[in-house]
């Protein structure tokens, strides 16, 4: 209680602050940027998200006229960043965070500090990740459909492996058993290393992963049967996606940045611009194609709305496979 | 004969001297963070993986793999010197190195840690050339079953460990275990003992509780007892060591590599289990067990040893399946990716170049470690001449430094030090940290895999005597447990007969 007085009480300083120097703000606006910015992304470095998000941040830099510096601050499956910036800092443009989806799911599943209603200003959506779901090549699934056949004749005894429990992967694969009235049993591993093992090996019977899946779908010793994206991929153009296979859904726990709440939108529009043009970009183009990942552009307004409808699709999921909120 | 021509092609790759520039900047960079304490390669390839971008991608991955096995070299160097083990794997080696350290023997110490880990590189090196493609489907033959039993196997050793009292040691480990219990639930993604803290959603992390226990708890507890220094006091009789030495460490060398080399091709914590493993089957073989922990050699060549081994055999998975082992084989991965290259099935037949030159690489690196690290041997001695009120407050700086680098995360900072007064009182009453660690580091596997394998056997405990290298384990686990108390079993059966006699 005590912190939330505090945090209105300096939340009207603030705004009696912004009133009074209403103008200097408008001006601060136009100059923007005039020192470097900080891109909060909230995994370890090395990894596909922290190598896109600095081919992207480079580019836009050079739209922006000022360098991007990224401080990779994970935990909390990607929250801890976000919501460190949503706490602590100025809403002044200069700090920016990526915002995984587990900003938008970890709350319908526990107590947090955040709201992803209000406590940030979305900026514009930018990509997702290829999931995909894969079969030992000496399997009996040959298509999706001998999945759903045999999960129907025999309930409960598909396995498939996911990089983690409440993972994209595996609100996911529920999503489309319950779609496709099937029961299947998650076996959660940890990254998509040991999820490769598991179906290579023979211990699961199936793989819901990102492309880490890749350099063995190629050698002939795993079976893509599905991806979520929204089109084929052009790396495996002979897998059909999840609405080709009748799931009216797209699938690729999506990604893009905001500020902390309270940004001035000639600032935010500011952003939007330097990162949609870092995205149309070729050489960004090339690097996130390496991670199978495809520009997926939604404006300030469209982000914001997505926000609230990602936010409705997953608490009904959460909720069905008993992970909410108690 | 078709290895040898690769082995070639592979020299000749390797030999390139722009590709020599970059494995000696690899293993220099290694060697230095594996010697800082905290600041692991971890860190350190991230931060370096894009300035590989530039070259070629044969030149930006023998740096990278350089910079891991050059810290598996320098990670020993902190363990023996000043008790602060840089990973898991180099725990094991703050038990006797640093005793070794402590009665003058710091030289020798080092020095066998150096030429065990070149020995176990080399032939680690010389497995992967030879066998690597056999050798992938071992890493695929482990389910949750087989890790689960290989887990319990490695808890056992916890029996080994002790030097003290064994209710004491069990009482660390299930402390350990609870601690490897916080954050979210790996099953169902529940979060368990967080206190509604968001840091402690991904639980505690290693390094800190490591640091905390072992390095900060030293300082502690040397501060309080009056400046006498015991380093100094003990001669410095040599750096290099003696024939005795080498007659004591060759087995130890010997199966530590072949134990560190089979497990670290397993994915998840096989290095750390080798290095525990290799220690407690050495006191287990030792004619003179109550040696260990007071600095005997044989607990430092074999872990050591072990470690490196595993650092070779990490390679297999990930080369010819695209399975990275560890972190540090993940961000290598990443590093194969950003220079559009998928390791997996396919990549030792469309680029043998690649394949071969980096094999070639390692070993010319391993040589090269070797070179920079004996001479360096006698300026780390040196170091430990430093006054105490020097010493101290950098070994304090460098801990916090190390930690706060692993993960720029101020928390972690303030978990370190909370360990580091824990481990502080731990000392004082007699409590050692290595359980602790082993099974705050293996508790979490146990349960993960214990859990996956019940889903998958749908709740049938069979499962783990139906599959042989499960039922393997277990029986090798029962064994290490019961034979132990046989001879003892018998000396006191002898000792009441004696009595009797009497």
């Amino acid at each position: 209680m005590l912190r939330r007085n505090r945090i209105a009480f300096s939340l009207s300083i603030a705004a009696a602050a912004i009133a009074t120097l209403g103008t200097a703000t408008i001006v601060r606006a136009q100059d923007y940027p005039t020192k470097p910015i900080t891109l909060i992304v909230p995994w370890p470095a090395g990894g596909s998200t922290d190598i896109s998000m600095r081919a992207i941040a480079d580019a836009a830099s050079k739209h922006l006229g000022q360098p991007i510096a990224i401080d990779n601050k994970g935990g909390g499956g990607g929250t801890v960043g976000p919501a460190t910036m949503a706490a602590a800092a100025k809403p002044d443009g200069y700090t920016i965070s990526q915002i995984p989806i587990t900003v938008f799911r970890l709350p319908l599943m526990q107590e947090v500090s955040w709201n992803p209603d209000k406590d940030f200003s979305y900026i514009i959506h930018l990509t997702g990740y290829t999931f995909g779901i894969t079969t030992n090549a000496e399997s009996q699934f040959k298509t999706w459909k001998d999945v759903v056949d045999f999960a129907k004749a025999n309930p409960g005894k598909v396995t498939y492996a996911t990089p983690g429990a409440g993972t994209s992967l595996h609100v996911g694969m529920e999503q489309i058993a319950a779609m496709a009235g099937i029961k299947l049993t998650q076996v959660p591993f940890k990254g998509g290393a040991e999820t490769n093992a598991a179906v290579l090996g023979n211990h699961t019977m199936l793989q819901a992963d990102s492309t880490g899946w890749r350099p063995l779908v190629d050698a002939g010793k795993l079976r893509l049967l599905m991806v979520w994206t929204d089109k084929r991929s052009p790396n495996f153009p002979d897998a059909p996606t999840l609405k080709e296979s009748g799931y009216p859904m797209v699938y690729d726990s999506p990604f893009g940045i905001a500020g902390p709440k309270g940004m001035d939108p000639k600032i935010v529009a500011k952003l939007h611009d330097a990162f949609k043009k870092a995205i149309e970009d070729p050489a960004v183009i090339a690097t996130l194609a390496k991670f199978d990942m495809i520009p997926n552009y939604k404006n300030t307004e469209d982000y914001k709305k997505f926000v609230v409808e990602v936010t409705a699709s997953e608490r009904k999921v959460i909720e069905s496979i008993g992970l909410g909120k108690k | 004969m078709d290895v040898l021509t690769n082995v070639f092609h592979g020299f000749g790759v390797a030999l390139l001297p722009v590709n020599l520039l970059y494995c000696f900047i690899g293993v220099f960079i290694g060697t230095l963070v594996g010697v800082l304490p905290g600041i692991g390669p971890i860190s350190a390839m991230s931060l370096l993986l894009p300035v590989t971008l530039s070259g070629t991608p044969e030149s930006g991955i023998i740096m990278m793999a350089g910079i891991y096995y050059g810290s598996m070299y320098g990670g020993s160097t902190t363990s023996i010197l000043v008790n602060i083990p840089g990973e898991a794997a180099s725990v094991v080696t703050c038990l006797d190195g640093h005793q070794m350290a402590k009665q003058g023997r710091a030289g020798p110490a080092l020095g066998i840690s150096a030429l065990g880990s070149f020995i176990a590189g080399t032939f680690a090196l010389i497995a992967l050339m030879l066998v690597a493609p056999k050798l992938a489907s071992v890493a695929i033959a482990f389910g949750p079953a087989e890790y689960f039993s290989l887990m319990v196997l490695g808890l056992v050793v916890l029996t080994f460990l002790t030097q003290g009292s064994m209710a004491k040691a069990l009482l660390m480990a299930c402390i350990g275990i609870v601690l490897g219990l916080v954050g979210l639930d790996s099953i169902t993604a529940q979060p368990r003992l967080t206190f509604g803290r968001i840091e402690l959603i991904d639980g505690i992390g290693l390094v800190p509780v490591v640091m905390g226990l072992f390095g900060l708890a030293e300082v502690l507890i040397n501060t309080e007892q009056a400046i006498k220094r015991d380093v100094i006091n003990a001669k410095i009789t040599q750096l290099l060591p003696n024939k005795d030495d080498w007659k004591r460490s060759a087995g130890p060398i010997g199966r530590g590599t072949l134990m560190g080399f089979f497990l670290g091709i397993l994915p998840g914590g096989g290095a750390v289990v080798a290095s525990f493993a290799s220690y407690a089957l050495e006191k287990r073989l030792s004619k003179t067990p109550e040696r260990f922990g007071h600095g005997a050699i044989e607990g430092v060549a074999g872990p050591e040893a072990a470690n490196n081994a595993a650092a070779g055999g990490a390679f297999i998975p990930l080369m010819t399946l695209g399975i990275p082992p560890n972190v540090v084989m993940a961000l290598l991965l990443g590093a194969f990716v950003i220079h559009g290259l998928q390791p997996g099935p396919l990549l030792i037949t469309q680029n043998p170049g690649l394949f071969w030159g980096i094999v070639a690489s390692m070993y010319i690196g391993n040589a090269m470690l070797l070179v920079l690290n004996l001479p360096l041997i006698g300026m780390w001695v040196k170091l430990l001449k430093l006054p105490y009120n020097v010493l101290f407050p950098l070994i304090v700086l460098f801990t916090i430094i190390g930690v706060y680098c692993s993960s720029n995360n101020v928390f972690d900072v303030y978990v370190m030090i909370a360990f580091g007064i824990i481990g502080y009182f731990m000392r004082k009453f007699g409590y050692e940290p290595a359980p602790l660690v082993l099974a705050f580091v293996l508790g979490p596997l146990l349960e993960n895999n214990l859990r996956k394998s019940l889903i998958l056997s749908q709740g049938d405990l069979m499962t783990f005597v139906e599959r042989p290298i499960s039922a393997a384990c277990l029986v090798l686990a029962a064994i290490l447990l019961i034979v132990p108390m046989l001879p003892s079993l018998r000396r006191k059966r002898e000792l009441v007969a004696l009595d009797e006699g009497a």
